[in-house]
């Protein structure tokens, strides 16, 4: 036995203490006063933005720079389906992640002409194409944005303790329904090819999975979720606008220092690394750029010396993830004779 | 009507000379060390800073700037390569390459904000800034434009000169052939990387002079730059030094055409045409490895 | 105290190898072996596939991670210093797969040669005086090369770089029986400079015809060692196979 039952019961403790933290969660309108609320909703969706990059810089080896495309494109999307198409704020929300997937079906097939780094910048480029499109399409308010009409503000709840209950309480549904469904994408087969090909490219061949359409997949997984939170973003600010609505800096480069901070790689990682990100930013935010600076220091200095973050510092003394996604994969490398 | 078209062709070209110049690194580096560095327009844009401090401090001109930066400028990159980039290059792992330099970008663009502010500036050339030539058929250019686009060539022509007829340039050449094979005959890549970045540094620290004259910059211009580089790199074929200026003239004209339709569409068709030629004729292209 | 072994190598061999182990990560690669050179001295290493022959190269030329032992060169050790550094000190490597430079010319390839290594008598002509084509196609580039060819170009880069220890790698590997004649046939006037060789070949035939002494290596070991002229064939391939 190479596992104290003590660090067996540390995992286990974990697990609860993530359940029983979801749980608690779920009640947050009826203890948490509206800041709370409004920063614990801010929270959830850059867990879903992480969790996002997460998996497919981590999992698919796709590095991107410019997840904030799907992020913008979300929200505009939600701008087009509330304003102007007058659906409810449920049925927009969905149908803007839904296009946000369906324009991600033609990026997709641009940027998978390129490879690695090329591929990485190749998504900023894309980005900023959005981004730029998006203050010319007529009627959504050009460089400077437009606000949300208010029968759509309204419709999220009649006053303003409605409105941030409900939004927290999507947000939260958003980021548990993401949670759960990427953790089982990569339990399943194709997370299995996934995990595979970090380790060993020739290996994953030999699982039977087709990496290719397992990247792609993983891609296109992204470009959901991240339209989703895209529109709940828009939710809360009330507005699009090109720059804030496709901003490199919150829906990017954050959420990549936040990731790698915390352990890229592992779900657990990027819980950590939201928890650290915004720990660190309610002290120093005052600091501004110097914030920015030392976050971007940490990160080269994690990249070089540790490259799979805190939880892989933590997860060298745990005996299994807390978050069980590889175990299925596990048999299969034991069954494989070392080289 | 026709010339008027005609004219910002000819200003897209040369324009697309000052596209090379930015490029003409980061095309060395992909080919010699496959290091595609995400703070490439960062260091463009903190050379501009640097020269602009030299010039306002010492009230001498950018092109005696850029002369006195560019043995420091090679030194730079020298050691950044030596310090850190070597860390970084020559792994199948691309986390840490593009990591480590969008952190590098990070921390220079606010470092720039904490020193200048986010104010634009510009570098001053006096009258050559506005000098221009009457050339036939209703076509103006005007003069630094002009020399901007003869830099690049004559930049690019001594790069290939370097690299193809001296001692270093075959050394480089031959890491860039097979490193591990250098290695093993006793060919240090290391300092040969080092090498090579302070060349690259050197042309940054070039392109820096003619940008600052051309154009406003600010401390965020980095990645507009960055971006403009690599698709002016990967249109004008990896690694290719004549390719550059090929690449940095068609997002030139792309851009000159496109400011035809709407002054928004300038920066927006240069993308656009590097998307279309992705998808259109990805072969050659693509990153040999 | 240096147990001597069937070295022909005089009282301080250029080359002394003693107790030297060999790891590949955690793996061990080769398990503590003694080994000399003298100058002039032709040596055969042979053994089977992953016996470790590669990796006693690497160590010598200083480019595996972790060795334990001792290297010493003209009484010299060669302990944490760089390959550019032992080149530059008069060992050269004729790589496994020639590993030329494919888009250098023949002479870019070559002079490559001299500007890594010791800087001494044997110059570019003397080089083309031993490969006569290689003159004709200086110019090409070495990809447009045959395979005997450039294993010439391979031969004379680790040659210009002046070695006193000439370490060759699998030479033959690949090649047509007559262009391997053509390049064996250079080893001996190699040697007549002094210069010590160590040839490591799967053509175990043709490696021990040229060598002094040879030694056969199994699993990481030396598992014989001696002189071809004085070993019977059995023998050699006893414990080659290790039977």
């Amino acid at each position: 036995m190479r596992s104290s039952s003590l660090q067996t019961n540390i995992v286990r403790s974990l697990r609860i203490l993530l359940l029983l933290g979801i749980v608690a969660l779920t009640f947050g309108p009826l203890y948490l006063d509206l800041g709370h609320l409004r920063f614990f909703t801010e929270v959830f969706s850059l867990l879903v933005l992480a969790m996002m990059w997460n998996l497919v810089a981590g999992y698919a080896d796709i590095v991107t720079v410019g997840q904030h495309a799907f992020v913008g494109i979300g929200g505009y999307a939600f701008y087009a389906f509330a304003a102007k198409a007058d659906l409810n704020v449920t049925e927009a929300m969905i149908a803007a992640g839904l296009l946000s997937l369906l324009i991600g079906i033609p990026i997709t097939a641009v940027v998978f002409r390129m490879r690695a780094a090329y591929l990485a910048i190749g998504t900023w480029v894309v980005a900023e194409v959005c981004t730029l499109l998006a203050s010319k399409i007529p009627g959504f308010g050009g460089a400077s944005g437009i606000t949300l009409p208010s029968t759509v503000i309204r419709a999220v709840g009649a006053n303003v303790e409605a409105r941030f209950s409900h939004l927290y309480w999507m947000a939260l549904a958003l980021a548990v329904v993401c949670f759960i469904a990427t953790a089982l994408l990569l339990r399943s087969r194709l997370g299995v090819g996934l995990m595979a090909m970090r380790d060993n490219e020739e290996a994953a061949g030999s699982v039977g999975v087709n990496i290719v359409v397992c990247r792609i997949v993983c891609f296109l997984w992204t470009a959901l979720f991240l339209g989703l939170a895209g529109a709940l973003l828009t939710l809360q600010n009330l507005r699009i606008q090109p720059q804030a609505s496709f901003s490199l800096i919150d829906y990017t480069v954050y959420v990549i220092f936040a990731v790698v901070i915390g352990g890229i790689g592992s779900i657990e990682g990027s819980i950590i690394g939201v928890a650290v990100y915004i720990g660190l930013r309610s002290a120093f935010s005052d600091y501004g750029n110097l914030y920015l600076i030392f976050l971007g220091a940490v990160s080269i200095a994690i990249m070089l010396a540790e490259p799979r973050g805190i939880w892989g510092l933590v997860r060298r003394y745990l005996p299994e993830d807390v978050i069980p996604v590889s175990h299925r994969y596990r048999p299969k490398t034991e069954a494989t004779p070392a080289e | 009507m026709f010339n008027g078209f005609l004219n910002q062709i000819v200003q897209g070209i040369l324009h697309g000379g000052l596209y090379a110049m930015f490029a003409v690194g980061l095309s060395l580096s992909v080919g010699v060390m496959r290091l595609i560095n995400i703070a490439h327009g960062d260091f463009i844009v903190l050379a501009s800073f640097v020269l602009f401090t030299l010039c306002t401090a010492l009230g001498i001109s950018p092109f005696l700037a850029m002369l006195i930066i560019l043995p420091p400028a090679f030194v730079f990159g020298y050691l950044m390569q030596h310090v850190l980039l070597q860390k970084i290059v020559g792994s199948s792992n691309i986390l840490p390459m593009i990591l480590v330099t969008f952190g590098l970008s990070i921390i220079i663009e606010n470092g720039l904000l904490i020193g200048y502010g986010p104010n634009p500036r510009k570098l001053l050339a006096g009258d050559l800034q506005i000098a221009s030539l009457q050339l036939g058929g209703g076509v103006t250019v005007g003069l630094f434009p002009l020399i901007t686009f003869g830099a690049a060539v004559a930049l690019i022509f001594l790069l290939d000169l370097f690299l193809y007829r001296s001692r270093i340039g075959a050394k480089i050449r031959a890491v860039s052939d097979d490193v591990d094979a250098a290695d093993l005959i006793g060919l240090s890549s290391k300092r040969i990387y080092a090498i090579a970045m302070g060349i690259v540094a050197m042309t940054i620290a070039i392109s820096a002079c003619f940008m600052g004259i051309r154009t406003n910059f600010d401390p965020s211009s980095g990645p507009t730059q960055l971006l403009t580089a690599f698709e002016v790199v990967v249109m004008g074929g990896l690694g290719s030094l004549w390719g550059t200026l090929f690449g940095g003239i068609m997002i030139g004209v792309a851009q000159a055409v496109g400011a035809q339709i709407d002054l928004a569409w300038e920066v927006l068709a240069g993308h656009l045409l590097f998307l279309l030629v992705l998808v259109v004729r990805p072969q050659g292209l693509l990153p040999k490895e | 105290m240096v147990v001597g072994d069937a070295s022909g190598a005089g009282p301080q061999p250029l080359l002394s190898v003693r107790r030297l182990k060999v790891f590949h990560g955690k793996f061990e690669a080769v398990h503590g072996v003694d080994m000399d050179v003298g100058e002039g001295e032709i040596v055969s290493i042979i053994g089977a596939n992953g016996a470790g022959k590669s990796s006693l190269m690497k160590a010598i030329i200083g480019q595996v991670d972790r060795v334990e032992g001792d290297i010493r060169f003209d009484g010299q050790s060669l302990a944490g210093r760089a390959t550019a550094d032992i080149v530059a000190g008069g060992i050269a490597l004729i790589p496994e797969g020639r590993r030329l430079f494919p888009s250098l010319s023949v002479e870019e390839n070559l002079a490559l040669g001299w500007e890594v290594g010791r800087k001494g008598e044997i110059t570019l002509d003397d080089v083309f005086e031993l490969f006569p084509i290689l003159r004709e196609r200086r110019r090409q580039k070495a990809r447009e090369l045959s395979g005997g060819q450039q294993q010439m170009v391979a031969v004379g880069r680790a040659m210009l770089s002046n070695p006193r220890l000439l370490l060759c790698d699998e030479i033959s590997l690949g090649l047509a029986p007559t262009i391997i004649n053509d390049i064996y046939k250079v080893i001996p006037s190699i040697r007549e400079r002094g210069i010590g060789i160590i040839v490591v070949d799967q053509d175990i035939g043709r490696s021990l015809a040229v060598a002094d002494r040879f030694y056969c290596m199994l699993e990481g070991d030396f598992s014989l060692t001696g002189r071809p002229r004085e070993t019977d064939r059995d023998t050699v391939m006893k414990h080659y196979f290790g039977l």
